[in-house]
């Protein structure tokens, strides 16, 4: 890559200039999108981009910055830039370096497929099979699919250079029987061979179908079975909650929990970023600590908040992998699987509800966990384990540690969910949670 | 910044079939400084170049963008793209445009303290003195975090009908978020405010003032606050719900392509049909305005990114259903005239149909009037908690600072009282609108990749009948 050597060019730049720290993330990228909208393809989109993000630090003060003109010129005129805005700085006292190199890093596995990489015209095919899927028991559908090929470098102060490529493929598709009912599926994958499509067009197409004429808003407590759309939209935010700067920041309902319980023992949660086809797998953070999985929640107990080499340094712990250039960030997180059938969870619930998405999840409170989401697509009255009919109109309004203490089984497969609500790749099963509080507009 | 390569993008696409391109050459600067807990965590400074490129081929609509801005690399990624979208065939959806006229144009927002000038020094330092007067009110604040930053937007923007628009807009923004405690509970409170001009509209905004009144008031609501009571009653609501109000539940459910179904894969479609324009769906008072053009606003543009002339539109007039945001691909379908109203939040993403400033417009009311005659209400001043669904019908506000109304005056504040209604219910129970019209700023969210675009939320205060709190 010709943009490496600049990049080693300003890490010398900056290190003769007198930065201390300095972190060097080069990302060159090229992403594909094809919308289709009622059936038809509505556009297709590329866009590409080169840049390189900067980090440096002096005196216990950070500046960061980026440059996307890569020549010496430029590389130079950036580091003076940046010399100059951190002599005008003050000193952040809780911050205590970056990691120290170098790493070993896992070989990582199923992360790039050329034949992903080189996917155009063919991708008009993959939303023809869908479309034509969804076509045959649904009136109309809309969606995306989305290509990504991105090459990354990574080059700091401290003994790290690494290299990383991936790929990714991303469908996500809304059929609709009519306004008022519809079903959503999506998928990801980095190898083109193990993309679902099929599968999420026809759960999202089942979805809708079940939903047709919804009628009736519920309000009160309900035994709830969420669907993976609903419930990775629930441990996203959860898992945002555990990185050390959410808890600083006012962000988070896990300050002061570690090592209590606060959920249902047969509950665990973790972030592995190392799992192989896995949209949130990276090898190193963003300052080149290998990256691990890592306890959140086991067996109901609050185990690890998410650290960088400097916040783990001063809670006097280990970093766990998770640095974003200034914030720990959780890559990939999984609420591990139970043991029920998704039938078996069903046979469960005599009077409950069923919500296959949701949106819009907003805080009241974040250091409480007070919150609402609002059941989209299909969402179901169950009796006696079986779906009775459609409803409409009903929002979850609940408390995030209450969710999770109230969790009573897990389904037995968990399935990775990225999505427009989704914003990290989250892995979740069905989810049976007692006792959910649901509200209705009046 | 090279505007002829604005020209070269669009006559590489027609030379290469297109039957319409467009192009937009960006260049951006931004800065932003992050304090958490009294502590300066990091500042940033960034610029950045690009150029998005949007087409028309065989009646297929395409789009590309690229930061290298080199002739070649243009070349390059326009055939490819081209390539694309060529390849959807019998499966693209055929887009033409409404006929609008090319203008010609040169603006740009005047900054009477030019935030170049300003140096990370000055701004360090109102943080600091939002600090110092969050500690001032010795009230007990465990966690700020606050984001104060700014965008110096330069965009060409250049089509084949002729077009030729160059906009120099610079904006600023600052994002606070504050948990208070006391008798061993906490509230929290986050708000925005944003502006396009200078650094003397982020000394307008007194940011040390609204930290004192934020706290002071949130502290009093933990101190004093009493459970909401329950019931039908009536509501009056201050200029950030009223703001967010007309966003969410009319702004977005009359943008014209959700409308039609375009945005039906993520950010959803729309209660409001075609059918129901000029029908009755609020109270006579009410009225909701988008106007991109009001001075100083953080929504701010005179053209938008298909270079039409930007305009007020009023979407609801006297209650009733009055006009739709349209860009020229629904303005086409529906036969009609594209109102100004495509954005895109930056030169990487297609311009889809975006919202400005929307806002209620004033009544008669001063805000005091709207209490009087209240035996007993809900005052919601401001929010934390909101959310609609995809239709946009079934709406939640859960009030922040709120307070209940006794005997027409403002009483004890409650905690946490509910608003959860739908749309069709909400607007025609406005029966009282004040004259205290606010405009406060957003970051609106739509479109594949998520587009993040600035936009303004206001009103006044007004005055709701019939609905229940919970």
């Amino acid at each position: 890559m010709k943009h490496e050597e600049i990049t080693q060019f300003l890490l010398e730049e900056l290190k003769r200039k007198g930065a201390e720290d300095v972190v060097l993330q080069l990302g060159c990228g090229e992403t594909t999108l094809i919308k289709f909208v009622n059936n038809k393809i509505s556009t297709t989109k590329t866009w590409e981009s080169t840049n390189l993000s900067i980090f440096a630090s002096k005196n216990q003060k950070i500046v960061t910055s980026s440059l996307r003109s890569f020549n010496k010129e430029t590389a130079k005129k950036c580091a003076e830039n940046m010399m100059k805005s951190l002599g005008k700085m003050q000193p952040n006292k809780d911050y205590q370096g970056i990691a120290k190199g170098p790493f070993k890093y896992a070989k990582e596995q199923e992360c790039y497929d050329p034949k992903v990489e080189s996917l155009t015209e063919e991708m008009v095919d993959m939303v023809k099979q869908a479309i034509d899927t969804a076509k045959k028991k649904a009136k109309r559908s809309s969606g995306t699919l989305e290509k990504t090929f991105a090459e990354s470098y990574l080059l700091t102060s401290n003994n790290v250079e690494a290299r990383e490529k991936g790929t990714g493929l991303y469908f996500s598709i809304r059929t609709l029987i009519d306004k008022n009912s519809s079903g959503y599926g999506s998928c990801v994958s980095r190898m083109k061979n193990k993309i679902k499509i099929q599968q999420a067009t026809e759960h999202a197409t089942q979805i809708a179908q079940l939903s047709k004429g919804p009628k009736l808003a519920m309000s009160g407590s309900f035994d709830v079975i969420f669907a993976p759309h609903a419930m990775a939209a629930i441990i996203d935010r959860f898992a945002d909650n555990a990185s050390i700067f959410s808890v600083e920041s006012g962000l988070s309902c896990l300050k002061g929990q570690l090592g209590k319980t606060i959920a249902n023992p047969l509950v665990n949660i973790y972030d592995d970023p190392t799992i192989p086809n896995s949209y949130g797998s990276t090898p190193y953070d963003a300052e080149g600590t290998p990256t691990q999985k890592t306890s959140i929640v086991e067996k109901g107990i609050f185990k690890n908040y998410l650290h960088n080499a400097s916040t783990a340094r001063r809670y006097k712990t280990k970093s766990t992998g998770n640095a974003g250039l200034i914030s720990p960030r959780a890559f990939s997180p999984i609420l591990k699987e139970g043991n029920y059938q998704k039938e078996e969870l069903f046979k469960e619930v005599k009077k409950g509800i069923y919500i296959s998405n949701v949106w819009y999840t907003r805080f009241q409170n974040h250091e409480t966990g007070d919150f609402s989401t609002i059941p989209r697509d299909g969402a179901f009255y169950i009796e006696n384990g079986k779906i009775k009919k459609p409803l409409k109109d009903i929002r979850i309004s609940e408390n995030m540690l209450k969710i999770l203490k109230n969790i009573s089984a897990l389904g037995k497969e968990g399935t990775q969910i990225k999505s427009w609500e989704v914003e990290t790749p989250t892995t979740v099963p069905y989810t049976l949670v007692k006792n959910v509080n649901i509200t209705k507009p009046n | 910044m090279d505007e002829d390569l604005a020209h070269f993008s669009i006559e590489q696409a027609r030379n290469l079939g297109a039957s319409y391109a467009e192009a937009r050459l960006e260049s951006t600067t931004a800065n932003s400084l992050v304090m958490k807990n009294g502590t300066i965590e990091a500042s940033s400074f960034d610029s950045f170049e690009g150029i998005g490129i949007r087409f028309i081929i065989n009646k297929k609509l395409g789009f590309v963008s690229t930061n290298e801005l080199t002739k070649k690399r243009i070349s390059e990624v326009v055939e490819k793209a081209l390539k694309i979208t060529k390849a959807t065939k019998g499966l693209g959806e055929n887009t033409e445009l409404s006929k609008e006229k090319a203008e010609k144009a040169k603006y740009e927002v005047k900054q009477k303290l030019k935030l170049a000038d300003i140096g990370v020094e000055q701004k360090i330092q109102l943080l600091q003195d939002a600090e110092k007067a969050i500690q001032n009110t010795k009230v007990s604040v465990p966690s700020r975090y606050v984001v104060l930053s700014d965008t110096d937007c330069t965009e060409y923007f250049t089509n084949s009908d002729g077009a030729k628009i160059l906009a120099h807009v610079p904006k600023m923004n600052f994002y606070y978020f504050l948990t208070i405690s006391a008798n061993q509970k906490v509230t929290q409170r986050y708000w925005v405010y944003g502006a396009s001009g200078g650094w003397e509209q982020v000394l307008k905004w007194n940011i040390p003032k609204i930290f004192t009144q934020e706290v002071t008031s949130m502290n009093n609501v933990l101190k004093k606050g009493i459970k909401t009571p329950q019931g039908v009653m009536p509501i009056v609501c201050g200029p950030q719900v009223s703001g967010i109000m007309a966003h969410e539940s009319c702004g977005h459910p009359f943008e014209a392509d959700r409308i039609l179904g375009r945005e039906a894969a993520q950010a959803g479609e729309s209660y409001i049909q075609l059918a129901m324009k000029g029908k009755k769906m609020a109270s006579s008072i009410v009225s909701i305005a988008d106007d991109p053009t009001i001075a100083n606003s953080y929504g701010y543009f005179l053209y938008d990114n298909e270079g039409v002339k930007a305009r007020r539109k009023l979407l609801i007039k006297d209650g009733k259903i009055n006009e739709f945001l349209q860009n020229r691909e629904t303005a086409f379908q529906l036969k009609t005239k594209s109102n100004g109203s495509s954005r895109a939040s930056d030169f990487e993403k297609e311009p889809i149909i975006r919202m400005s400033n929307t806002f209620m417009l004033p009544g008669d009311y001063k805000e005091e009037e709207l209490f009087e005659g209240i035996k007993k209400g809900i005052y919601m001043k401001n929010f934390m908690e909101w959310n609609i669904d995809d239709k946009r019908l079934n709406q939640k506000y859960t009030g922040a600072e709120a307070y209940l109304i006794e005997n027409g005056e403002i009483s004890t504040p409650v905690i946490s009282p509910i608003l959860e209604v739908s749309s069709l219910k909400m607007y025609p129970a406005v029966d009282a609108m004040g004259k205290n019209v606010e405009y406060h700023a957003g970051d609106c969210g739509k479109g594949e990749p998520m587009q993040g675009i600035p936009v303004t939320l206001g009103g006044p205060s007004i005055r709701l009948q019939g609905l229940r709190i919970k």
